[in-house]
C-alpha cells in the first residue's frame, strides 16, 4: 500500500483534520435541519447533507444520510452550476428537485449555496430534504396512477431563491403555492438554507485557520484519498463479470408478468462497472427512476459491502454505473412518472446489487431485504369544525435478508434510507383522525432459511373523524416477493386489506391510489421480512424453538418451513420441546417431496388455495404460485417467472434426501 | 437534611478504577485515593474509603456517583422482567424506530430490547390521543396477565399503555392489579416514569426503570446498610444522571435515573471548578486511558439533554447531562489505514497489553508512546510506581508509523499526537460550535489521567485562551459527587399555541408539578428554606418537531416575555428567528431542588511574587513548531505554592498525572491551587 504522501501535497496530519472537519462540517448541517424542520418526513431523518467542490463533486457526504440520496446530490449540484454558469454570485442560494436532473423525486428539494473565497467559487453546500407535499393529484403527492410528470408534482429546476442575500419570496411562495402545505414547505425552505450557512461559516473559518489554498487542495485529495481507498479494496476482489436480475410486480398497461430490472457487474483490475441497460422498457406507473437514482441505486448497493469507506466522488471514480438508454425502468426520462422510484427500480437495483455481492463476499452474504412502503391517507379532519386538511403519511420498518451466519434483522428501516425513522402513532393520533389499532411484528414473515429472514411488521388502523379521504400506496413485491439465497425462502406479499374480515373487505394490492375510504373504516398491511439464507430444513431445531417461544415463528409454520415439529408443554410458561424423531420424519419426508412442489399444476394449487387446503405462505414459499391474492385468481406468466427464480435461488442449494 | 460540616466523602465508581475524595472541612484537606473496582462494588467502595484512613463514623456526608446502572444496561446483567401493554402493541419497544446505528454495516445489529418478547404481554384497552377511552381495560385478562406474571416468577414489570400520558387511569387500574396479585414484585408505570408524548420513547424509558428498578434499589440499599453497619450516621446521596442526588427513597421509585450517574460526576466536577475559577462558560476533558468525556457549562449551566442512551435504539428520556465520549485517551491505537493515512482510535491497547511503552507485549503505538517518545511524559508513572520504556515505545512509532509515512520518529509522534488533538477538537466542536457557542468564549477543564498532557494543544487548536488544570486531576470526578443538590425533574404535557394558551390552566398545570416536588423533598426531609423550585416551558415554531426549553418565572404572568426568550434563544442556537410565526408550547418542566450546603475546598491565601521552587529536574521535550527538543525544567506539582507564575516551557510532574506547558504560555496558581495556563498570541 502506497503511503499518504506519493500522490498528494497536504501533510498527513492536516489532511486527517481538515477531512475530519468536512465530516463534522457535514453533520453540522443536518442536525440543524433536523432541529429546526417543519417536515415531519424530514423529521424522520429522510434529507441529506453535502460540501461539494467547485465543479460540484461531493467531497463530503452526511454521516447519516438516506441511502437512495447517495450518489444523487452531486449532480443536483452540477446542474445548478451549469444553468447558472458565469451569473453565480456571493449571497446567491438556489433550490432544485428535478429528478431528470439526477434528482430523486420532486419531493427531495435542494437547497445549494455556493461559497466564495476572495471573490472565487470554491464550494457548494447542499442540504437536501423530502418536503411533506409537493402539489400533484394526490397528498403527499404520490399518484401510482400518474404515468407523467404533470400529475406529480411541482418540478424545480435550478431557481435562485436568494439573490446576492435577498431572498426571493415571490420565487419561494411560487412553489410553495403549488403544494398542499405552503406554511410547512416556507419553513423548512429556511431550515435548510440556514443550514448551508452553518457549512459556509465552518468553511470560512477553516480558510482563516488553514489557507484557501490549502482546504480547496484538501477538497481534492479527500476525494483522491477515498478513491483510493475504494480502488484498493476494489483490486483485493477476483475479476470477473457477475449478472443478475430483480423484478417490480407489474407493467399496469401490460398483461401480467414481472418487469426485470437487471444489473451486470464486472470487476476488472481495480474498478467495478454496473450496466443496467438490459432492463425492461419504463412501466406506465410511477415506480420508474431517473438515471440519478439508478445511479445511487448501484452506488449504494456497493456501498453496503464496503461501509467502512466515506463516501464522495472519490468512491464514483472507481465505481461506474451504465443506466443505458433513456426509455427504461431504470433511466425513464422526461416525462415518464418517477415519483415511486424507491419503492420501484431503486430497491430492485439495490437487492439484486446484494444478491451480486453475495457471490462476491460471502462473509457478508443477505438474502433480499422488504422493500420500502408507504401508505398515505389523506383528506379533511372532521374533529374541528374548520375541516383542515389532513395528510397520515405512514411508512414502517420491516425485516432485512437472512445472513452467512446469523439472521436477518427484524423491524428495521428500509434499505432506501436505514435513518429513516418510524414515526410515533401517538404523535400521529393527535395530527390525524387516524386510530393505530396495532404495531406489532408479523409471526412468519421472516424468510425461512438455516438462517432466517428478519421479521417484518404489521400496522392496522381505523379512519375516524374523516371527510372526503382518500387512500392511497406505493409499494412493489406483492407478486416479486422478498426472495431468499443459497437455498432460502421468500418472506410473504405486501399489500393493503381493506375492512380484512369484515363487510366490505378488499384487498387494495401493493400499489393504488385514491381509494375513498369513511369513518369506520379499518385497514392493516404487513411490510415482509427478509429472505431466509440456506436451507431452511438446516436449521438448528433448537433456533426453531427459541423463535417458536418469542412468537417469531409459529407451531404450524415451524413444521411446514423448517420441518421441526414442536410440542407445546406450558404455554403460560413459554415451554415447548421439540419431537426431535418426528422432526427427522419430517424433514425428511419434506427433502424428498419439494422438488414435486414446484412442478404442481398451478391452478390446482390456487384451488387448493382458494378453498382454505393452502394457505399465501405455501404459495409463495413452496408451491412458486402467484395469485391476485384478493380474488385468487392465478397469475400464470409471473407464476412461471417466479418459480424460475425460486429455482435458481433456493432449490437448486437443497441437499435432496 | 442537617448542615454540613466535618468530613465529607465522594466515591466515584468507574468501570476500572473507584476514586474517592475526602475533604475536611475543619482542616482543609483533601485526600484522594484510588483503588481497582470490585466485582461487588461496594467492596471498592469501602476499601478506597478505608485507604484514606477516615472512619465512616467521622463522616457528615456521603455522595456517590456509580456506574452500577450503566453497567447493567450494558452487560445485560438485568432480573427477570416483564411488560405489559396495550393490545397491538407489545412490539413498540423492538420495532422502535426502526433505524440502526450503522447505516452502512448491514451486519452490525441492533441490540435486543431490554425485554424479550414473550415476556411482553397484552391487555385490551385503549384510550386515545385526548385521554378519551375507547376501550375499557378488560380486566379479567388483566387479572389472568397477572396470573401468569406470578407463574413466572418476574422481579419487575413495566406497564406500557398507548397514551396513557393523557390518561393514566388504566394504567393505573393495570398497576392496582399487579400490586394485588404480586405484591414483591417492583412496578412501573409509563404514566408514572414519564408522562410524555411518543409511545417508543416513554416505553423504552419506563422498561430501562423497570429492569433497574430491583437491580439499583437493592445496590443502594445494601451500600446504605453497610455504611451504616460500619458506623456512617449521614445522609447516602446519590448522583444522578442530571447531576443532582438522589436519596435511597427517590432512588426506588426511579431507579433510571441512575443510568450515567458515574458519566455525570466528571460534568459536574468541571462545572464546579469553572465556577470557582469565576468562569461562566467551560468545557471540560475528562480524559482517561481509553476515551474522553467531553462536557459544556454555559453561563454557569451544564449542558442537558433529554435524549441519552446506553445501547442504541433504547432511549432514556429524562434531563441528562449531555456528555460527549469519544475513543480517544491514553491508550488509543495509531494505525495507517489502507489508503496510507493516520488515524488514532477508537481502537485501545487497554489495560493489557497497554500501550508499547509498558513493555507488556504491546507492538501498536499509541498516545502513550508518542508522549514519552517526545519528552512530554517521564519514565516514572504514578510517583516511580511504575517505569516505562521508552525504547518500546520508539520502535512501535518507527515501525508501524516513521516508516510507512517517512517521518522521523519524533515527527511521527508529534504526529500522532496532533491527530488524537483534532479527534477531540472536533468532538468538541459538536458540542459547542453546532449548539452555536463559540470555544473562544470558554475555557478548557482538563483532567483524568491524560488531560493536562494534552490540553494546552487542544486549546490552541480551538482558539480557547485558557486552560484550567485542578488540584487532584485523577480523581477529579468524584469530587462532582459532592457538588450538587437534590433535585428531582418533573414534566407534563401542555400543548397548545401560545398565543391560545390559558394562563389559569398553564398556572395550575405547574402548581400541580410543584405540589408534587414539594411532596417528593419533603419526604427527603428537606427543609422549606432549602427548596427551591424552577420553572421551565418547552417551546417551538408551530409545526416543528424538536422543542427547546426557556426558563420561566411564576406565576406566569403573560407568555410574552417567554415568547421572547425562545425566539432569542432559537436564532442563538440556529442562528435565525421567525417573529412571524406562531409559537407552541410543547411541555411544562420543573426542577424541584433541595439545597445542599456548599462544599468548601481547601484554600491558600495567594503570596504575591511567590517563589517558584527549583525544579526536581530538567529533561529535552518536543514542542509543536520546534525542530529540536527544548531543555524543560520538571516541577513537583505539590511544591508549588499559590500565586506563583512562570512561563513555559515546563512539565508539571503529579502522582495521578502530568501537565504539560508549551514554550510561552503563562502559568498560574491560583487560591484553589488550580493551574491556570493562558495561551497569549505567538505563545
Amino acid at each position: 500500500m502506497s503511503a499518504h504522501q506519493t500522490d498528494s501535497t497536504l501533510d498527513p496530519v492536516t489532511f486527517e483534520v481538515l477531512k475530519n472537519s468536512f465530516v463534522t462540517l457535514v453533520d453540522e448541517m443536518a442536525e440543524q435541519i433536523l432541529r429546526t424542520c417543519h417536515s415531519f418526513v424530514i423529521f424522520a431523518r429522510d434529507f441529506s447533507c453535502a460540501l461539494c467542490d467547485a465543479e460540484g463533486n461531493t467531497i463530503m457526504q452526511g454521516s447519516q444520510d438516506i441511502a437512495v440520496h447517495v450518489g444523487t446530490l452531486h449532480l443536483k449540484a452540477k446542474a445548478v452550476l451549469e444553468d447558472f454558469a458565469g451569473d453565480i454570485n456571493e449571497g446567491d442560494v438556489f433550490a432544485v428537485n428535478d429528478p431528470y436532473r439526477g434528482g430523486t423525486h420532486f419531493s427531495d428539494v435542494s437547497i445549494v449555496r455556493p461559497i466564495f473565497s476572495d471573490g472565487t467559487l470554491i464550494a457548494l453546500a447542499q442540504a437536501n430534504g423530502h418536503w411533506a407535499d409537493m402539489g400533484g393529484s394526490t397528498p403527499g403527492s404520490f399518484d401510482v396512477s400518474a404515468t407523467d410528470h404533470f400529475g406529480e408534482g411541482v418540478r424545480i429546476p435550478p431557481v435562485r431563491i436568494v439573490d446576492r442575500g435577498v431572498v426571493r419570496e415571490d420565487v419561494i411562495a411560487l412553489v410553495a403555492s403549488n403544494t398542499r402545505a405552503p406554511g410547512a414547505i416556507v419553513g423548512d425552505c429556511h431550515a435548510q438554507v440556514e443550514a448551508t450557512r452553518i457549512a459556509e461559516q465552518e468553511v470560512f473559518r477553516l480558510i482563516d485557520k488553514y489557507g484557501n489554498a490549502t482546504v480547496v487542495t484538501a477538497f481534492g485529495e479527500v476525494q483522491d484519498y477515498v478513491e483510493r481507498l475504494t480502488r484498493a479494496r476494489i483490486a483485493g476482489l477476483p475479476d470477473g463479470v457477475w449478472e443478475t436480475e430483480d423484478h417490480i410486480d407489474a407493467d399496469p398497461a401490460a398483461p401480467e408478468g414481472l418487469v426485470a430490472v437487471r444489473v451486470r457487474m464486472t470487476i476488472a483490475g481495480d474498478e467495478i462497472h454496473y450496466d443496467l441497460s438490459g432492463s425492461d422498457p419504463a412501466i406506465a406507473s410511477f415506480l420508474n427512476a431517473g438515471a440519478g437514482v439508478a445511479f445511487s441505486g448501484a452506488i449504494a448497493s456497493a456501498k453496503t459491502f464496503m461501509p467502512d469507506i466515506p463516501l464522495n466522488s472519490g468512491f464514483y471514480r472507481a465505481i461506474h454505473v451504465d443506466v443505458g438508454p433513456q426509455g427504461t425502468v431504470v433511466n425513464a426520462g422526461w416525462p415518464i412518472a418517477v415519483t415511486g422510484c424507491v419503492s420501484g427500480a431503486y430497491e430492485k437495483i439495490m437487492n439484486a446489487g446484494f444478491e451480486l455481492w453475495s457471490q462476491l463476499m460471502p462473509e457478508r452474504a443477505m438474502a433480499c431485504c422488504f422493500n420500502l412502503e408507504y401508505l398515505l391517507v389523506g383528506g379533511r379532519d372532521a374533529r374541528s369544525d374548520e375541516r383542515p386538511f389532513f395528510m397520515w403519511y405512514d411508512w414502517m420498518a420491516g425485516g432485512w435478508g437472512g445472513r452467512n451466519g446469523k439472521d436477518g434483522q427484524n423491524a428495521t428501516s428500509p434499505v432506501f434510507g436505514v435513518g429513516l425513522a418510524v414515526q410515533p402513532l401517538e404523535g400521529q393520533e393527535r395530527l390525524t383522525p387516524v386510530l393505530t389499532t396495532s404495531h406489532e411484528i408479523l409471526p412468519d414473515s421472516g424468510g425461512p432459511g438455516r438462517h432466517r429472514g428478519g421479521c417484518g411488521v404489521r400496522k392496522g388502523g381505523t379512519v375516524t373523524a374523516v371527510e372526503d379521504t382518500v387512500m392511497s400506496y406505493c409499494c412493489d413485491r406483492s407478486r416479486a416477493v422478498a426472495w431468499g439465497i443459497m437455498g432460502g425462502l421468500p418472506s410473504l406479499p405486501h399489500g393493503v386489506w381493506l375492512n380484512r374480515g369484515r363487510e366490505g373487505e378488499r384487498f387494495l394490492g401493493a400499489n393504488f391510489s385514491n381509494v375513498a375510504v369513511v369513518p369506520g373504516d379499518s385497514f392493516e398491511r404487513p411490510s415482509a421480512g427478509g429472505g431466509g439464507f440456506g436451507d431452511p430444513l438446516e436449521r438448528d431445531p433448537a433456533e426453531v424453538l427459541e423463535d417458536v417461544a418469542d412468537g417469531y415463528v409459529t407451531v404450524r409454520r415451524a413444521e411446514r418451513d423448517y420441518g421441526v415439529i414442536i410440542q407445546e408443554v406450558d404455554v403460560e410458561l413459554c415451554e415447548y420441546r421439540v419431537e426431535e424423531e418426528a422432526t427427522e420424519r419430517a424433514r425428511a419426508q419434506q427433502r424428498a417431496e419439494r422438488g414435486g412442489w414446484l412442478a404442481e399444476d398451478p391452478e390446482q394449487v390456487a384451488r387448493r388455495f382458494r378453498n382454505g387446503e393452502l394457505d399465501t405462505f405455501d404459495l409463495v414459499r413452496h408451491y412458486g404460485v402467484i395469485l391476485d391474492w384478493g380474488t385468487g385468481e392465478l397469475l400464470p406468466r409471473t407464476t412461471v417467472q417466479y418459480r424460475a427464480l425460486l429455482r435458481r435461488r433456493s432449490a437448486a442449494h437443497w441437499r435432496e434426501a | 437534611m442537617k448542615a454540613v460540616s466535618g468530613t465529607v466523602v465522594a466515591v466515584d465508581v468507574g468501570g476500572t478504577f473507584t476514586d474517592v475524595c475526602v475533604l475536611h472541612h475543619e482542616s482543609g484537606v483533601l485526600e484522594v485515593a484510588k483503588v481497582a473496582s470490585t466485582p461487588d462494588p461496594i467492596d471498592g467502595v469501602l476499601a478506597a474509603v478505608a485507604q484514606t484512613g477516615v472512619e465512616l463514623r467521622d463522616v457528615a456526608l456521603f455522595c456517590h456517583g456509580t456506574t452500577v446502572a450503566t453497567n447493567a444496561l450494558i452487560t445485560r446483567r438485568l432480573p427477570s422482567a416483564a411488560m405489559v401493554t396495550t393490545r397491538g402493541f407489545r412490539d413498540v419497544i423492538e420495532i422502535r424506530r426502526g433505524t440502526r446505528d450503522d447505516l452502512w454495516d448491514a451486519y452490525a445489529d441492533n441490540a435486543a430490547p431490554y425485554i424479550r418478547r414473550r415476556d411482553r404481554l397484552e391487555v385490551p384497552e385503549r384510550i386515545d390521543y385526548a385521554g378519551t377511552v375507547v376501550e375499557e381495560l378488560d380486566e379479567d385478562a388483566a387479572r389472568d396477565v397477572a396470573r401468569v406474571l406470578g407463574r413466572r416468577g418476574v422481579e419487575a414489570v413495566a406497564v406500557c399503555f398507548v397514551n396513557a400520558y393523557a390518561n393514566p387511569a388504566h394504567e393505573q387500574r393495570m398497576e392496582e392489579i399487579l400490586r394485588e396479585a404480586l405484591p414483591e414484585v417492583a412496578i412501573s408505570t409509563s404514566s408514572g416514569v414519564l408522562p410524555e408524548l411518543f409511545e417508543h420513547e416513554r416505553f423504552s424509558t419506563t422498561v430501562a426503570n423497570a429492569v433497574l428498578s430491583p437491580l439499583v434499589s437493592g445496590y443502594v440499599s445494601e451500600l446504605e446498610r453497610r455504611l451504616q453497619a460500619d458506623g456512617y450516621q449521614g445522609d447516602l446521596l446519590i448522583l444522578h444522571s442530571g447531576g443532582g442526588v438522589m436519596t435511597p427513597e427517590a432512588v426506588d421509585k426511579l431507579a433510571v435515573r441512575l443510568a450515567a450517574s458515574g458519566i455525570a460526576a466528571g460534568a459536574v466536577a468541571c462545572r464546579y471548578t469553572a465556577e470557582q475559577c469565576g468562569y461562566p462558560n467551560a468545557i471540560g476533558l475528562d480524559m482517561g486511558g481509553t476515551s474522553t468525556d467531553i462536557s459544556l457549562v454555559h453561563d454557569g449551566e451544564l449542558r442537558m439533554t433529554n435524549e441519552w442512551y446506553v445501547e442504541y435504539g433504547y432511549p432514556i428520556c429524562f434531563p441528562s447531562i449531555e456528555v460527549l465520549t469519544i475513543g480517544a485517551g491514553g491508550g488509543s491505537l495509531a494505525t495507517i489505514d489502507g489508503a496510507g493515512s493516520l488515524r488514532n482510535g477508537p481502537q485501545s491497547a487497554g489495560s493489557t497489553p497497554g500501550p508499547a511503552c509498558y513493555g507488556a507485549g504491546g507492538t501498536q503505538p499509541t498516545n502513550t508512546d508518542a508522549n514519552l517518545v517526545l519528552g512530554r511524559l517521564g519514565r516514572q508513572l504514578a510517583g516511580g510506581g511504575m517505569t516505562l520504556e521508552p525504547s518500546a515505545a520508539e520502535r512501535a512509532i518507527r515501525d508501524e508509523v516513521a516508516e510507512p509515512l517517512g517521518l522521523s520518529v519524533p515527527a511521527a509522534a508529534s504526529a500522532i499526537i496532533k491527530v488524537a488533538n483534532a479527534n477531540m477538537a472536533d468532538a468538541v466542536r459538536l458540542i459547542s460550535l453546532q449548539r452555536g457557542y463559540d470555544p473562544r468564549e470558554f475555557v478548557l477543564v482538563v483532567f483524568g489521567g491524560a488531560g493536562s498532557l494534552h490540553g494546552v494543544e487542544l486549546a490552541r487548536e480551538l482558539s480557547i485562551p485558557t486552560v484550567v488544570v485542578p488540584p487532584r486531576p485523577g480523581a477529579w470526578s468524584a469530587l462532582g459527587c459532592l457538588m450538587v443538590d437534590i433535585r428531582h425533574d418533573l414534566s407534563t404535557m401542555f400543548l397548545t399555541r401560545a398565543d391560545a394558551a390559558d394562563p389559569e390552566a398553564l398556572e395550575a398545570a405547574f402548581a400541580e408539578l410543584e405540589r408534587e416536588g414539594r411532596r417528593l423533598l419533603a419526604a427527603e426531609g428537606v427543609t422549606d428554606d432549602r427548596v427551591v423550585l424552577e420553572r421551565s416551558i418547552a417551546m417551538r415554531y408551530l409545526g416543528q418537531w424538536r422543542s427547546m426549553q426557556v426558563t420561566v418565572e411564576a406565576p406566569v404572568a403573560d407568555l410574552s416575555a417567554a415568547t421572547e426568550a425562545f425566539h432569542r434563544e432559537h436564532e442563538r442556537e440556529f442562528s435565525y428567528r421567525r417573529d412571524d410565526a406562531p409559537v407552541e408550547l410543547y411541555r411544562l418542566q420543573l426542577r424541584a431542588i433541595g439545597r445542599t450546603d456548599d462544599v468548601r475546598m481547601p484554600r491558600q491565601e495567594p503570596q504575591p511574587g511567590a517563589a517558584l521552587p527549583r525544579p526536581t529536574a530538567t529533561r529535552p521535550v518536543w514542542f509543536d513548531g520546534y525542530d529540536a527538543p527544548q531543555e524543560t525544567p520538571v516541577y513537583e506539582r505539590a511544591a508549588l505554592p499559590a500565586g506563583v507564575q512562570f512561563v513555559g516551557p515546563a512539565v508539571i510532574d503529579q502522582l495521578d498525572t502530568t501537565t504539560l506547558v508549551p514554550p510561552g504560555v503563562l502559568v498560574e496558581t491560583d487560591e484553589w491551587l488550580n493551574l491556570r495556563m493562558h495561551i497569549t498570541e505567538g505563545s
